[in-house]
């Protein structure tokens, strides 16, 4: 398990194009930014071109990483989430009947969510993810980490799309608040 | 506050990944001259990041990092050459002696035939000059119908903070524009792409260069303006 401190040092050296330090950027977080751009995209394919286009801008990016704006794995996170988003969003959507295996949703066990975190700030969102009304935090979850879209997640809540909206933006204020920043 | 006027909403929004293909690049581009939706936009990735942990980690095909590899291998900055050096003070030259149109392309293109024979480097076969107007040329872009190689350098083009040029191919045939990568800080092409196209798409192509958000155009197609562009003419 690399630190965030090692992973910031690595990309630094990336930054300046040291492609053994890239080769352990790679090996530290592939599956982790993998996971992320399959759940969101369902379909391998398109994932693994999608996740060679986030390294190679990983690569061309690295020296404007700032470690005072974000974690490394928050800024190659955030890379690899708006690759796959933009991706899905431009793409008709996917028969999710042609993929079944990809059906794993969001975890409705908020415990279990819970558990998951490795430190104080997880820990802290799963709290504050704890006090929206059950529903409201799936929606959270299911856009977030399975890339719901305004449109999907009115069907599969039964709302119209503008109630959708207005409910995740007070789920969004209602989170900042709880986390207090 | 509703809409869009609830800025930080819009970041949370775009951050969650609700917001549609249009709002999401409105939003990409909106970000770059707007520090506060940016700054709004960092502070909900930084929020919300630990929900990664939920995802279940997912190792990737053997083959994968072979192939980023390769890609990279094609964005590796390349040391400027005298050549380049050279070029840009004849420009300036030429540039004070505000040659008309047309000309300037054409010394350019005998100036990189002559330079590259001289360092005995393999003669490209085309090149095109990217302007806006005969006195400002900003990019050369050098192609090898032959191996569908390229190579794309600064002239005079200035890196604007916080946005990327992106160089696009336009030809009929194609429709709507293809990019070709963004050309990076040190001016060269992130990843040339040109094998895909045939060599009379090439050859007939415009080369055009857009400003985009930082890292490229979000929607695949050009978001922002087109500042530069040539066709290609013979080198030599």
């Amino acid at each position: 398990m690399v630190t965030a401190d090692e992973l910031g040092q690595l990309l630094q050296r990336v930054g300046r194009h040291d492609r053994q330090a890239f080769a352990e950027v790679y090996q530290a977080t592939s599956a982790k930014l993998y996971g992320i751009v399959l759940r969101i995209l369902s379909r391998r394919d398109i994932a693994e071109e999608v996740l060679q286009e986030v390294f190679v801008k990983i690569w061309e990016r690295a020296a404007d990483y700032d470690s005072s704006k974000a974690s490394p794995i928050s800024w190659m996170a955030a890379i690899a989430r708006n690759r796959a988003l933009d991706e899905v969003r431009r793409k008709l959507p996917v028969a999710i009947e042609d993929y079944p295996e990809i059906q794993d949703y969001a975890s409705e066990d908020e415990t279990a969510l819970a558990a998951t975190m490795r430190n104080e700030d997880g820990r802290r969102l799963a709290e504050c993810l704890q006090h929206l009304d059950p529903e409201r935090r799936q929606m959270v979850l299911l856009a977030y980490c399975d890339g719901f879209s305004r449109d999907e997640l009115a069907t599969r809540f039964a709302q119209p799309v503008n109630t959708i909206k207005t409910w995740l933006r007070r789920s969004l204020a209602q989170l900042k608040g709880c986390l207090g920043s | 506050m509703t809409g869009d006027e609830d800025l930080d909403g819009l970041a949370g929004e775009y951050v969650l990944g609700t917001l549609d293909a249009d709002e999401r690049a409105a939003v990409a581009a909106r970000r770059l001259r707007e520090p506060a939706l940016d700054a709004a936009i960092r502070g909900w990735e930084n929020r919300l990041v630990p929900l990664i942990e939920s995802v279940a980690e997912v190792v990737p095909s053997e083959d994968l990092f072979p192939k980023i590899e390769s890609r990279i291998e094609n964005s590796i900055v390349q040391p400027r050459s005298a050549t380049i050096i050279d070029l840009r003070r004849q420009l300036n030259f030429w540039r004070g002696a505000a040659i008309a149109t047309g000309t300037i392309a054409a010394c350019l293109a005998i100036a990189i035939g002559a330079q590259q024979f001289r360092f005995k480097e393999k003669t490209p076969n085309l090149v095109a000059v990217l302007q806006k107007d005969a006195a400002s040329p900003a990019f050369l872009v050098t192609v090898n119908v032959e191996n569908r190689t390229m190579t794309v350098r600064p002239v005079a083009a200035k890196n604007e903070s916080g946005k990327s040029y992106e160089l696009w191919l336009v030809q009929e045939s194609l429709g709507a524009p293809k990019s070709l990568g963004i050309i990076d800080e040190e001016g060269s092409a992130s990843h040339p792409t040109l094998a895909a196209f045939k060599p009379d798409v090439i050859k007939s192509a415009t080369y055009a260069v857009s400003l985009e958000p930082e890292g490229g155009s979000p929607t695949g197609q050009p978001t922002g303006p087109v500042l530069f562009a040539g066709k290609l003419i013979p080198a030599n």
